[in-house]
């Protein structure tokens, strides 16, 4: 990786990761969906000095969508009923996550390659999930399909009941 | 200035643990579903980077294949569990 690119991914790396602070810690719809918005821009960010332009792409898209559900007048707050201890306590949890996994990249000693830089488009995606992994695609969308008919008809079992 | 696959793991092991912090910090349970699509940004940066730096000789388009599918699962997630808030902050 050439040194512009290196920048682009520090830069890119910042800005995700301060957008996602954002989401976590800032008040108010607006807000999150903006520091969400962020996030994604600064991921966009980080998969183009990667050379994957088609997953930026997509992925600027979805999550510019995410920031606009979050940001949304379409969902009302649901208060948890779990006690603040809990939550401070997920949230050391959070960080020894965080400190697990640097420790493990830090000590994998992972293989080094040249880098890959072949072009990667919308066919591309298809062929491989139409032709090479199908069989795992069709697997996968059963499973959807399944999950999805039994949430529904236990939706409507329990409606039924009510 | 240079960037490594260990450099990449470290930048998705922080959006991983954002999102997992904010899924457990937020008192509301439809802004904890923000978390989501942070915790599949961190998969995702490891995906692509695994495809960029340690892939060679290997199926070298499955990281960004798989970055793309977590993409768009993240939003649909994201639709429904707060599709689903809405209608149950309704009753």
């Amino acid at each position: 990786m050439d040194s512009l690119h290196a920048i682009g991914f520090y830069a890119s790396s910042g800005v995700s990761v301060i957008g996602g602070l954002g989401v976590a810690l800032l008040a108010g719809r607006g807000r999150r969906g903006a520091a969400l918005a962020v996030s994604g821009i600064g991921l966009a960010g980080i998969y183009v000095s990667l050379g994957a332009g088609f997953a930026a792409l997509v992925a600027l898209v979805c999550y510019l969508g995410c920031a606009a559900l979050v940001a949304g007048p379409r969902y009302r707050a649901i208060e948890a009923t779990v006690g603040a201890a809990w939550r401070q306590l997920g949230a050391v949890a959070a960080g020894v996550l965080l400190a697990l996994l640097a420790f493990a990249a830090f000590r994998g000693s992972f293989a080094q390659a040249k880098a890959f830089t072949e072009t990667f488009g919308a066919s591309d995606v298809g062929q491989l999930l139409f032709a090479r992994d199908a069989f795992a695609t069709e697997a996968v969308a059963i499973l959807v399909l399944v999950s999805l008919v039994g949430g529904t008809a236990l939706w409507r079992a329990r409606e039924r009941s009510r | 200035m240079s960037a490594s696959l260990v450099t990449v793991f470290f930048v998705a092991a922080g959006l991983l643990a954002a999102g997992v912090f904010t899924a457990v910090w937020r008192r509301d349970l439809a802004a904890a579903l923000a978390g989501i699509p942070l915790i599949f940004a961190g998969a995702g940066v490891a995906f692509v980077g695994v495809a960029r730096f340690a892939a060679a000789g290997g199926p070298h388009l499955f990281g960004q294949e798989f970055a793309v599918l977590l993409a768009i699962a993240s939003v649909a997630l994201l639709a429904l569990g707060l599709g689903i808030a809405g209608r149950e902050g309704a009753r």
